[in-house]
Formats: structure tokens, sequence, C-alpha cells
């Protein structure tokens, strides 16, 4: 059987997961990657508590975070592209044109 | 209900601590020679030959964001389909606008030269 | 209570101005030939006012007690006094951000740079207005992604894109942590309107509300850079082409902070004990930091990026107080310091445009080469430092004295203590202008009109306000009993 838990149990896992690469990976694509994992990890806790209540906002709350998600790509991947035409890396070690 | 929550907190920080002591061990075990060798993709084996990302055309690139963020947007026509009988005109209305702001974006990207493969 | 459509829409009536203003923008820009570009500025300064007037006629009837303030799409946005104004700074910061980008010269032949600004502005709005979680997240990502492509917008520039990158993942990486949050909330409550959030956690055991608490408050510490929160400001600050730099310190902290003020009070008032312990530790830290870290730069917009850091903590003081007057405190400061760091900013385009770099040294004769822009800058500075009578020594006024009356003594000397600091470092600025001598100083500043405008309106409106503190005071205060 299958419970709320185990839902909320999974999407903690993932975000975790997630948080944890955006800390320690150097690639920008993988570092996005891990943004992704933990936005669907959201996405994912959002829809099990709206089942386990028999609520719907909870779902429709995804449908605008999925297309959130679409925006955040297009617009990352754009300036990924721009990083890479001029520096030809996107290790984000290397981005240091900034002192910070 | 709520201990289902305690257990979420304690799987998320048994996530942290299992991947902070991998990492420890990590940094604890393994002999620190730096070398331009090992940020190859492979180690050992044939050479890589080339750049992995040149070799895509930018125009796929331009095509797949249009198309992610188009794609996307079908996901509110669904739940309005489905739910058309019970709605009014409201929702017929706020359905065409959103639909007429979509085609405005199209437009400008196809008037800016996006969808030309040259 | 049913409302009417023409009720739903007056809700929004100037998020809609700004989209009917973009979408025309985007067809005129689709169809202007190159090298006519820039007067699309014109068209966004028009766009802008437009729905200024509207929000300024709302704002009058909201606070003239003609319209009362109601909730409106499914409770997604409430129409308020504190929504309304927060617009007016919002709007205001837009359109003068737009007369310094205007010939501001890497930007010149751009048409989305103003829609994407006017994109921004919009998402701020309904962030001010948002009193719902599903409508909070999507505000407050339609001003990130727009704000992003902003940052990086010189895409052939390498440290313009840099900017853009690192904003854009820590902007993701931590609205992605407030979004987990609002999911724990959620999963709590059941309930995604504040109000009834509110009531709902009334009954919730502590430490569960308060590591959801903790999720949301590092998306907003983002948006108003707070530190810890605060590692990506001075690089994209000074990776940015600078106006875009002048609208993220301004505009984007300022709607970071409307909705930190409207979600602490509307949805979290059973945990007010904790949050005020937080925001005192985070206005405390923020201030501090900023501060310190301002004295070694040598970088005009880094100082300010680390100023402006700095003011985040000062206006933190004012939520942490968390009392009627600690709000209007907070408000008031929020639009005195939208005309001083717009007009410090504008200086800096202008000096950008002339000298090609941004170095403080590079102000050296300021006062002998153009004295007007260099008292523009001096009356900025010293507002900003909170030097008496400027307006700005009433803001700083208004927040210690916020803090003093909820019994946070400890944070009003800290905060006095940190704007001595923050003195000096101000004060290196202006000697730079005014001491320091430079073999550049015959060679006239040229500042274009738009420009001219931003610095007039924004000097004349610290002076202006200077005098009419109280009327400032007294609708900030409106606005705070709103909550």
């Amino acid at each position: 059987m299958v419970t709320l838990t185990h839902y909320l149990a999974l999407s903690a896992l993932l975000f975790g997961i997630g948080a944890v690469g955006f800390l320690i990976r150097r690639n920008a694509l993988i570092i996005f990657m891990c943004v992704e994992l933990m936005l669907n990890a959201a996405g994912l806790a959002f829809v099990a508590a709206s089942r386990y209540r028999g609520l719907l906002e909870g779902q429709l709350t995804v449908f605008f975070v999925l297309t959130v998600a679409a925006a955040e790509v297009a617009v990352g991947l754009a300036l990924m592209v721009a990083i890479f035409r001029t520096k030809r890396t996107t290790n984000v070690d290397e981005l240091s044109g900034l002192r910070g | 209900m709520l201990q289902g929550y305690a257990v979420v907190g304690l799987y998320l920080l048994l996530s942290f601590a299992l991947l902070g002591v991998v990492l420890l061990l990590w940094w604890f075990l393994r002999p620190k020679k730096p070398n331009p060798l090992k940020l190859e993709t492979y180690e050992c084996g044939v050479q890589t030959v080339g750049d992995a990302w040149v070799q895509f055309r930018a125009q796929y690139y331009i095509f797949a964001l249009i198309f992610v963020l188009f794609d996307v947007e079908a996901v509110f026509l669904f739940p309005w389909a489905v739910a058309y009988n019970q709605l009014g005109l409201y929702a017929v209305i706020e359905m065409a606008l959103f639909l007429l702001l979509l085609l405005g974006g199209l437009l400008y990207a196809w008037r800016k030269g996006a969808l030309e493969w040259a | 209570m049913e409302l009417s459509w023409w009720a739903h829409l007056w809700s929004v009536l100037p998020e809609i101005v700004l989209v009917l203003a973009a979408a025309l923008m985007m067809a005129v820009d689709a169809w202007l030939p190159e090298g006519r570009k820039r007067e699309l500025g014109y068209w966004a300064i028009g766009g802008l006012a437009a729905a200024l007037t509207v929000t300024a006629v709302q704002a009058a009837q909201l606070a003239g007690g003609i319209a009362v303030p109601y909730e409106a799409f499914g409770g997604s946005v409430r129409a308020d006094l504190a929504a309304m104004l927060f617009r007016v700074i919002f709007l205001l910061a837009g359109i003068l951000t737009v007369a310094i980008s205007m010939d501001f010269r890497p930007l010149r032949q751009s048409g989305e740079y103003y829609i994407l600004l006017l994109i921004s502005v919009l998402g701020m709005g309904l962030m001010g207005a948002a009193v719902n979680l599903v409508m909070l997240y999507l505000a407050l990502e339609t001003v990130g992604i727009a704000l992003y492509l902003l940052a990086g917008y010189l895409r052939d520039t390498p440290r313009s894109a840099e900017a853009g990158l690192k904003y854009f993942l820590f902007g993701v990486f931590s609205s992605t942590i407030m979004l987990y949050g609002l999911a724990l909330i959620y999963g709590f409550t059941g309930e995604i309107a504040y109000a009834r959030i509110a009531q709902a956690l009334a009954g919730l055991p502590a430490p569960a509300v308060m590591a959801a608490l903790l999720l949301i408050l590092v998306g907003f510490g983002f948006k108003v850079s707070a530190v810890p929160f605060h590692f990506w400001t001075p690089d994209v600050y000074e990776g940015a082409p600078t106006p875009v730099t002048a609208f993220i310190s301004v505009a984007s902290k300022a709607a970071g902070f409307a909705v930190l003020i409207r979600a602490m009070i509307e949805a979290f008032p059973t945990a007010q004990a904790n949050w005020v312990a937080i925001m005192a530790a985070l206005a405390f830290v923020t201030m501090t930091v900023g501060n310190l870290l301002a004295i070694p730069q040598r970088n005009l917009k880094r100082l300010l990026a680390y100023s402006s850091i700095a003011q985040a903590g000062y206006i933190l003081i004012g939520i942490a107080a968390a009392s009627p007057l600690g709000v209007a405190a907070s408000i008031f400061y929020l639009g005195i310091y939208t005309l001083m760091n717009i007009a410090a900013f504008a200086v800096a385009v202008i000096m950008t445009n002339v000298t090609g770099s941004e170095e403080i040294r590079d102000l050296a004769g300021l006062s002998r080469r153009s004295p007007g822009l260099a008292l523009a800058m001096l009356a900025a500075l010293l507002s900003l430092g909170g030097i008496p009578p400027l307006v700005g020594f009433f803001a700083k006024l208004l927040v210690f004295a916020a803090a003093i009356e909820s019994g946070l003594l400890w944070l009003a000397i800290a905060g006095v203590l940190n704007a001595m600091v923050a003195f000096y470092y101000y004060i290196m600025v202006a000697r730079a202008m005014y001491v320091d001598r430079s073999p550049e100083e015959e060679k006239p500043v040229w500042i274009s009109r738009p420009a001219r405008f931003t610095l007039w309106f924004t000097v004349a409106g610290v002076l202006l306000l200077t005098v009419l503190v109280y009327p400032l005071y007294l609708l900030a205060q409106m606005a705070a009993q709103a909550f």
C-alpha cells in the first residue's frame, strides 16, 4: 500500500539529492538539471498532498509549476549558450570574470 | 498525519547526511593529485575527438526551445476542455485571450527570424 | 460576495495596461526598422506612465475611502492601498530605468529590452498584490525570468552573460526551495490563501511550521538580497548592464519586501515570535556584512551593491519590529530608497558612457567637470548615508524608532553604529568627486535628455520629500493599515 508518507518521502529524497547536486556539481547544465529535480520534487509534494486531502488546488499549482519550469529551461539554456559562445565552457568554476 | 511529515523531515536530513558522509569519506580517503587528465570524459581508452558541444547546429536548439515553450502551454487546454460544458462564456473569452497572447508570441518569433532555418 | 467583472479587472488594471503596452510594443518592435529601436524607450515610458496614472487614481480612491479593499480572482490578488503604493514604486523605478537605458551605449539598439522590463514590472505589481501561494510563486517567477534575461542581456559581453547565468542559477535554486516550503505549507493546511493558512496553522506544532517558514524565507531572502542569501548580489550588480543593475537593486528588492511583509503578517501571524527573531537576526547580519564589505570596494557598482545589501538590512529592521509603525517605516524607507539609489546609478550610467569604466577613481574631478552631476551624486550618497536633514535620515529614524518601540533596542543601536560605518564609504566616493584631481577635468560630460530627466526627478524627489516627510509618512502609515 502506497501512502501519502511514501510520496512525501520520495519527494523529500528527490529534493535533497537535487539540492546537494546543486551545491557540489560544477557544470552549469547539470546544476540546472538538479534544480529541475528539486522543482519536480516540490510538484510531487503538491500533488500528493492535494490527492490525499481530495482537493484540487495542489494539482492546479503543478500545472503552473510545469509552465514556469519550461520558461526557466528556455531562459537558462539561452544564457548557457551565450556563455558557451564567449567562454567555450560551462564550468561554473571558470566563470571568474567577476570578482566573487 | 503530522508524523508523516516528521518522516519526511527525517528523510531529508538522512539524504543530506548520507551524501555528506560520503563526500567527507572521499575527501579523507582520496589521494590529492590534481591532473588535467582527470577532467577528461574518459580517463582511459580512446582519446575523445572534438567537442560534443559544437556538433549540433544552433538551429536545433532554437526550435527546441520554442517547441518546449508552446508545448507546455497545452497543459492548460486539457482541463479547460474537460470542464468546458460547465464553464460559461467567461472561460471561452479567457482561453481566447490566452491563445491570442500565445499567437502574438509566435508571430513575434517569426518576425524576429527565429523560425528561419538558415 | 460575488464580484462584478469590472471589480475583477479593477484589481489588476495596472497590469492589464502593462500587458497591452507590452503586446503593442512587441508588434512595433517586430516591424520597426533597425536603427530606430531607441524609440521603443518612449513607448515603454508611455506604457509605464499610463499604468502609473491608473495606479495613482486607484490609490487615491483607496486612500480617500471611495473604494474599499477586496480580494479578486478567487482570492489570488488583493486590491488595497499597500498593493497600489508598491505598484507606484515599481512603475516609477521602471520609468526612471528606461530613461537611463535609452542612451546607455551597449543597450541602444534593443527592442526586447524594454518589453522584458515591462513584463518584470508587471510581475512585481502582482507580487505586491498576491494573497495566495500560487499567485505568489507565479508573480515571483515572472519577475525572476524577465530579470535573468535582462541581467544577461548583453550576451556578447562575457561579464553580462556570466552575471545573467549566476543570477539565473541562484534565482531558480532559491525560488525552488521556496516552492518546496510552499508545498509543505499546503500539505500541512490544505489551503493556498494566506488568511485561511493563518487559521489552519494555529493548531500545528511549531517545528513543522518553522521548517516550512525557513524554506520560504530562502526565496524572499534572495529577492531582497539579505545575508546569507546575498552571494549573487555583487557579481550580478557588477556584470549586468548598469541600468538593469539599478532596476534590480530597487524594484526587485522592493517587490521582495512587498511579498515578505504580506506573507509574514497575513499567513504567519501565529508564528510571529519565531519570524521576528529570524528577521532581527537577518537585519543585523545583513547590514553589518553589507557595510563592512562595502568599505574595500573600488568599483562603483560593487560598492553600490554592498551598500544596497546594507540598506536591505535597515529595511528588515522595520519588519522585525512587526508593528504598524515598523511596516510603515519599511514602506517609507523603500519609497525613499528607490529615488536615492536610482539617482546614484544614473550617475554611474552617465560616467560609464563617458569614461567607459566603473571605477570610483574615475569620478575624480567630477565636481569641476560637471558640478551638477557631482551635486546630484552627493545628494544621493548623503541621503543613502542618512545624513540629516535629507530624507534618508528620517527613513532611518523611523525604522530605528520602530525597533525601539518593539523592544529591539539592541537592533536600533546596531543600526546606528552601522550607519556610521556606512558614512565612511559614502564619503570616500564624495571625496573622489570633490577632492581628487584628474587630467580629464576639462572634458565636458555628456548627459542625454532622458538621463537628465531621471537625475532631475530623483534628486528633486529626494529634496522635495525632505520637506514633505510627514505627508509621505502618513501615506505609508495608511498603507501599513492594509495588512
